[in-house]
């Protein structure tokens, strides 16, 4: 079977596409996670392609459908957090063969392929459909729910896996060498000048603080309101290896980076994997978990003009994101009872959340919005999940959140300010990215 | 600060070639008059690949604003931190917007909004690229 | 002679993640022989103490990565040295604030993590 990159027309990135056309009749059922670790420690049962498959196996269970029932298969093939696997070094062949391997022995070390994943998952005999998505497991999930959508699968499975080596990432290859090609000279991005991969966003946020008289301590809550939510998430980093809060103190004296960014302005890249599987609204009624609903999925496709994104582009595309995720939904910005964006550099949540006009919001408002009550007991919760910098580099804790938010199992991260009914996450940047509106009800 | 070496390309060639000659020029698409940085193949507006031409610019432009760099991905900058790393808006067009040191100006004292002059600064193989100082 | 140790923790210390080679227990040597110690690192401060209680050893300073010249500035000794794995984030820097470097691998080598006979 040859698994393609989903096409462009499965996302909806254009405004005035009207409400989703499978609003509510796609539903997510299973939620399965592997352990986090900080790096992979080279054994096989702690490769990248080991803990996809835990938590493939853990979607299945967790859904209470039989490996056999499962159909359909939608993964991130790309696994790295940033590193690759260094060109001077062989891949440990005892970890490839202690897998069924495929012709590429990085297949299940530093990368996934579907081919990969039913070669080392034989209880899955009747996969028929397999689609790629880039990036990262909120383009997964607009893919699978647009799949179930369509037909093309019954019971999807969606994956996201990630690997993390050793090292810097991006201060070797390119960065270490005497010369550099003309694109990559003026390129956006890591450049001539010495951009750290922050630098963006950072240059973003300063000016959001020039343009409205705002300042980096006004983050301090925010990112105290982070990790406190991802020391109550059991699958995440921080929690399985670090139980430690983040006081304001600890976040405002920590290095700068790109200031105004800081170290925990950034997230830890780490080892992880997460699955989920997709059904239709009618087979959900028969699985084990309560389903979550999909009222629509919205994607992000922002250029920028010139060599990196100005704040001022930002804005417009949020706020267009915004619009489409409340189109195709049927809802507005009071339906919403929570939201987890993304916040993989700390510094961009703000934008997603005042281009959605969560809880009134204008561009501008939301780090005075970070100085009142956001805690997951108080009636405007941020990011209950905690996000990236809650839980460390996943870009999937805020779409387990909402489900297990509407399933009533999130345990002791559990709303409690709001009923937790509609909720919206997606990401990973303001100027591109994919979103999904998840619902308790199919309407 | 001496910047990596830069090998120029087809595409952006004219760019340096300008830039050793002391001179800023920018892609310019003349079907819809439209500037373009970094060079692309087509205009992104009007989609044309057949008008991009290079103009000159006046080498005049204000910061738009900046960040400074604490901990920097490139060997060769290290030495230098920290260092600013600034936004540039053109003058004649301020969605343009290209980086800069900012040559002179200490640390974190960035006149934001301040008006700038191009220079062209030799890179460590001796290809020039722009760089700005604040106009004082 | 008075001589001040600031360890890193992540590729340092045994505890740290990655796990280093030098041991608890080599730390509480040198304490014992009359060393000032504590941690330099890119975890927070509090969580840098709380380690350090953890393992109850009272440390006189757990600072954050770039504040290593201030504890040069603190405290009054005659050899300043700071162990670590990063050569940018450890070697640099500690050699910018005033300190001697060794990797992890040479430290554990020194004679004062040997206990006293």
């Amino acid at each position: 079977m040859t698994t393609q990159m989903a096409p462009e027309s499965m996302y909806r990135s254009t405004e005035g596409l009207g409400v989703w056309e499978h609003r509510g009749k796609v539903a997510s059922v299973g939620i399965g996670h592997s352990p986090t670790a900080r790096r992979w420690d080279g054994r096989a049962e702690t490769s990248v392609g080991a803990l996809s498959i835990q938590a493939l196996r853990t979607a299945i269970a967790d859904a209470g459908v039989s490996p056999d029932q499962v159909d359909g298969l939608v993964l991130v093939p790309v696994t790295t957090t940033g590193a690759h696997w260094p060109e001077d070094q062989p891949v440990p062949m005892d970890v490839v063969n202690a897998f069924n391997p495929t012709d590429d022995p990085l297949d299940g070390v530093g990368q996934l392929s579907a081919e990969w994943i039913i070669k080392n998952m034989p209880e899955l005999t009747n996969v028929k459909f397999t689609m790629y998505a880039p990036g990262c497991m909120s383009a997964a999930i607009v893919v699978a729910a647009q799949a179930v959508g369509d037909g093309l699968a019954s019971n999807c499975l969606v994956l996201k896996g990630w690997h993390n080596l050793e090292g810097r990432y991006n201060h070797g290859g390119i960065s270490a060498s005497d010369e550099v090609p003309g694109s990559f000279a003026i390129s956006p991005g890591r450049t001539l000048w010495g951009a750290p991969g922050c630098f963006g966003t950072a240059l973003q946020f300063a000016q959001y603080c020039t343009k409205y008289g705002k300042n980096h301590d006004m983050m301090a809550p925010f990112m105290q309101n982070s990790r406190r939510n991802g020391l109550l998430f059991p699958e995440g980093y921080w929690a399985q290896h670090r139980p430690e809060q983040l006081t304001p103190e600890d976040y405002l004296s920590s290095r700068w980076i790109a200031k105004p960014a800081n170290l925990f302005d950034n997230d830890i890249p780490i080892m992880v994997a997460a699955a989920y599987l997709f059904t239709t609204a009618d087979r959900a009624q028969d699985m084990a978990q309560k389903p979550v609903y999909i009222l629509n999925h919205a994607s992000s496709r922002g250029v920028a003009r010139s060599i990196t994104p100005t704040l001022e582009e930002v804005e417009a595309e949020t706020a267009a994101t915004g619009r489409k995720i409340y189109e195709g939904a049927g809802i507005t910005a009071d339906d919403l009872s929570f939201e987890n964006m993304y916040d993989g550099f700390a510094q961009f949540h703000q934008f997603h959340i005042e281009g959605l006009r969560y809880r009134g919001m204008q561009p501008g408002d939301a780090l005075d919005f970070y100085q009142t009550d956001i805690s997951i007991e108080g009636p405007n919760p941020i990011l209950s999940s905690g996000g990236n910098i809650g839980s460390g580099r996943s870009r999937f804790w805020m779409h387990t959140d909402c489900m297990q938010q509407i399933q009533g199992r999130a345990g002791a991260r559990s709303l409690t300010g709001v009923k937790p009914e509609i909720a919206v996450s997606g990401g990973p940047m303001p100027m591109g990215g994919n979103f999904t509106v998840w619902s308790a009800t199919p309407d | 600060m001496v910047k990596q070496g830069v090998v120029p390309e087809d595409l952006n060639r004219p760019f340096f070639e300008a830039a050793n000659e002391g001179r800023l020029v920018i892609q310019n698409c003349s079907a819809c008059d439209r500037l373009h940085f970094p060079p692309r193949a087509a205009c992104d507006r009007c989609g044309s690949g057949d008008n991009m031409e290079w103009k000159q610019m006046s080498g005049r432009g204000k910061i738009y604003n900046y960040g400074v760099v604490y901990d920097c991905p490139v060997a060769s900058l290290k030495e230098d931190l920290p260092f600013n790393l600034a936004a540039i808006m053109l003058d004649e067009d301020p969605g343009i917007l290209m980086y800069s040191h900012l040559p002179g100006v200490p640390a974190d004292e960035v006149p934001v909004g301040g008006a700038v002059q191009v220079i062209f600064e030799a890179t460590a193989n001796g290809q020039k690229v722009p760089e700005w100082q604040v106009v004082t | 002679m008075a001589i001040l140790i600031s360890f890193d923790i992540d590729g340092t210390l045994e505890v740290g993640d990655p796990p280093g080679p030098l041991t608890m227990e080599m730390v509480r040597i040198v304490q014992d022989k009359g060393f000032l110690i504590g941690s330099c690192s890119d975890r927070p401060p509090s969580s840098q103490r709380s380690l350090w209680e953890e393992h109850q050893i009272n440390v006189d300073f757990a600072v954050a990565k770039h504040l290593l010249a201030g504890v040069k500035s603190d405290f009054n000794a005659d050899a300043y040295y700071h162990i670590g794995d990063r050569e940018d984030l450890d070697r640099q820097n500690a050699l910018r604030s005033g300190f001697e470097f060794l990797w992890p691998d040479e430290a554990a080598a020194q004679p004062w993590f040997l206990p006293e006979k």
